[in-house]
């Protein structure tokens, strides 16, 4: 599978799901997909961190869906992660995992056990319960209702090759993704994310 | 296996029984409560084994054991967003693993986060392989601008809220440290 072909059609899927993107080529490839500056935080500093770091925003805003996207160079360093993901097991909280072998972000440097890395397994053995692989656009888009539209805490394998893009980051610096996206998680959720509340008259 | 109530119990009576104070552990919780804090990331320390029982069997935090330092950095940081306050509790050695992630994370994005830590590495620590911590701890807090604070006695404790707000208002880290004679009930 490709993986900016299965970065388009989960972004063809999205309406009003929180977003969180890991380093490098996964928040580039959703920029360029979408352009969205408000409802996704590009967290490109996320060294194997996006997962938990979505774990507390899912947990503050029940009623609100959130994918995170992770690759498996970040698997690599805290696989641990699913071990926060299950003991929290939030039923809003979607985690694909983009794993090509590689360091993608590091022009495509070998991951250790590359080839005999289970993910689905590990996940698994961690005791998560909704766990699906694709390996295919075909498998991804068949079974995306299932796994990704249902409720539940959900670990989705993406099986795609690794690729030698090397897209723009998203326009803007730290400071700006925290509060374009804060704000509209105030907005979306009532939720008070900043001390200064935003005047909406 | 016995459920997760049944273990912190049993970790909350050992760590009494080696010395540390239930009732300092209560003055932190009650305190954390009152400053806004309901989701609480933990790593053990011997020395805050009493404080991460009283935060899971009160049912005014959200308590969640993390796998690795960095992970308790990465929650209190994602749950920053959602407008929920937040608390990190581990060793002095879990934060000397968290340069990275404070730097990248919380600098970059400049999204809060609070941490309290163990004072390991003092006169009155016996253990040998915490030395390190004694010689740079609070110089590696200092080589990327971390305010700080030592709670050097129970009536001190409210200090530990005022770290948690001045992290909110300088969109920074901030560190409350907790000497071991605190957590022993004896300052």
């Amino acid at each position: 599978m490709k993986y900016d072909e299965a970065v388009a059609y989960i972004a063809s899927r999205w309406t009003d799901e929180l977003v969180i993107t890991s380093a490098g080529t996964s928040s580039e490839i959703w920029y360029a997909e979408t352009g969205d500056t408000e409802r996704v935080f590009y967290l490109e500093a996320s060294m194997s961190l996006s997962s938990v770091f979505a774990c507390g925003l899912a947990e503050g805003v029940p009623d609100k869906p959130v994918w995170v996207f992770s690759g498996d160079g970040a698997f690599c360093m805290n696989p641990g992660m699913l071990q926060v993901e299950r003991q929290m097991n939030l039923p809003n909280l979607t985690h694909f995992m983009v794993s090509n072998r590689v360091y993608g972000s590091t022009s495509n440097v070998p991951l250790p056990g590359r080839i005999d890395n289970d993910y689905p397994a590990i996940a698994r053995g961690f005791g998560i319960e909704r766990v699906y692989s694709f390996g295919s656009m075909n498998e991804l888009t068949a079974t995306f209702d299932e796994a990704v539209m249902e409720e539940g805490h959900t670990f989705i394998h993406l099986e795609v090759d690794p690729m030698d893009y090397r897209g723009a980051s998203p326009p803007m610096d730290g400071p700006e993704v925290k509060f374009r996206f804060g704000r509209y998680v105030e907005k979306a959720t009532g939720k008070q994310v900043f001390s200064a509340p935003l005047d909406n008259g | 296996m016995e459920d997760n109530l049944a273990a912190s119990q049993r970790s909350a009576t050992h760590a009494t029984k080696t010395g540390y104070s239930a009732e300092v552990s209560q003055e932190i919780a009650d305190v954390c409560a009152d400053a806004g804090i309901s989701l609480v990331a933990t790593l053990p320390d011997d020395w805050i084994a009493s404080t991460i029982a009283t935060f899971e069997q009160d049912d005014r935090f959200n308590h969640v054991p993390v796998n690795r330092e960095e992970s308790a950095l990465g929650l209190c940081s994602g749950a920053f967003l959602s407008g929920t306050g937040s608390a990190a509790l581990m060793g002095a050695s879990g934060l000397m693993t968290l340069v990275y992630a404070i730097t990248k994370i919380n600098y970059t994005y400049e999204i809060p986060i609070f941490i309290m830590i163990t004072q390991r590495g003092t006169f009155d620590d016996g253990a040998k392989f915490h030395v390190s911590n004694g010689l740079y701890l609070e110089d590696v807090i200092n080589s990327i601008d971390m305010p700080y604070t030592i709670v050097e006695s129970r009536d001190q404790i409210p200090m530990i809220g005022e770290a948690y707000h001045h992290s909110r208002k300088i969109s920074r880290a901030t560190v409350a440290v907790l000497p071991k004679k605190l957590l022993q009930g004896k300052i």
